[in-house]
């Protein structure tokens, strides 16, 4: 091979290996939830992190090495341009139903007796096949006791449902015990809001 | 006595009968359009609407595609064209204390609106790309990583 050629094949090589290692360049933009409520997020790299507090604040990743840039504003129609697409496919938010239980029973409160009408209406206009019913309880009692209560009212929410025409394939049925509190408390302190079954219709 | 009542919980769980443990699934797809896949191990299957996803899928979108996805932990995930998510880690059973969702962007677009799991304990939630690690909680975010 002629010398020439071989520094232009070695060039070339070059040129492609130094692209290949040439990092993913990465936007992260933070956004407000459907309900208006805008988290937090931190970006870490090797080089640094960034915080991102406020809607519309975006950070940009040059590579593994260097910091996170400092936040800018990102507009509303660089955001559509970049995302629109992937805006689009966003699933609608699942709507989460609380319903109250007397305490230690599977009865419900009367102000919840009326949401099984409107988690039907919810299921119907969403066409929801996939709902997940979750059983609570607060954290009188045992743990194992709690864990049992929680899921029987669970199990008799899926019966009302049933009862009423719901496909008993789309519903499923979890108990959280007393581990996934709505008001966190100490131990055997007693907390009417966390004597529920959440109905999500996804 | 602690872990008389672990036992005791353990065997009630594996023996609760209508405790849908029957879907161990990480979530479902609910919105579909042009190319998407879910990749499974060596099995690629179309992503169509309400089929589950596990733990270990890679989500994938083609040129013309797009795929949102809800989580069990009611975590929203969507991607647009020519993108890569993989669900790396899924775990949501708060009674077992069981939480970690790790979720990993090769390429492409999304928009990401974290779930139960970032609320109970926002430090089993991580969103991994390739030059960065976002930590999260309670947020909603959208994330672009160029192929080049």
């Amino acid at each position: 091979m002629k010398p020439s050629r071989v520094i232009l094949a070695c060039g070339i090589l070059l040129v492609f290996l130094s692209s290949c290692a040439a990092s993913k360049k990465s936007l992260f933009v933070l956004q407000s939830d459907p309900g208006g409520k805008t988290g937090e997020i931190v970006v870490t790299t090797k080089g640094g992190s960034q915080v991102l507090a406020r809607p519309g604040e975006a950070t940009e990743v040059k590579d593994t090495d260097t910091p996170p840039s400092p936040p800018f504003r990102m507009e509303e129609a660089e955001i559509a341009k970049a995302f629109g697409v992937a805006l689009a496919a966003e699933p609608a938010p699942p709507i989460r139903y609380v319903l109250r239980f007397r305490t230690g029973s599977t009865e419900l409160v009367s102000e919840s007796q009326n949401l099984i009408g409107r988690i039907l209406q919810s299921i119907k206009a969403r066409h929801s096949t996939d709902i997940r019913v979750v059983g609570h309880t607060d954290r009188v009692g045992k743990r194992e006791g709690n864990y049992r209560l929680a899921l029987d009212r669970a199990l008799q929410i899926k019966d009302m449902l049933t009862s009423r025409g719901v496909d008993p394939a789309f519903i499923e049925v979890e108990s959280h015990g007393e581990d996934n509190p709505l008001i966190p408390t100490d131990n055997e302190v007693p907390e009417p809001r966390n004597r529920r079954v959440e109905v999500t219709v996804k | 006595m602690k872990y008389l009542s672990s036992l005791i919980v353990a065997v009630l769980v594996a023996w609760a009968p209508a405790a849908a443990a029957s879907d161990d699934s990480a979530g479902r797809v609910k919105t579909v359009n042009g190319s998407a896949s879910i990749v499974r191990g060596q099995a690629s299957l179309p992503a169509v609407v309400n089929e589950k996803i596990l733990q270990g899928d890679s989500l994938r979108t083609g040129p013309d595609g797009s795929l949102g996805v809800i989580l069990k932990d009611d975590t929203v995930l969507s991607l647009g064209p020519n993108s890569e998510v993989v669900v790396d880690q899924f775990l949501f059973a708060p009674a077992e204390g069981k939480l970690s969702l790790v979720t990993r962007m090769l390429r492409g677009t999304a928009v990401y609106f974290s779930g139960v799991i970032a609320k109970l304990s926002p430090q089993s939630v991580r969103f991994e790309t390739p030059n960065a690690t976002i930590g999260l909680r309670g947020t909603r975010m959208l994330v672009k990583i160029d192929e080049e």
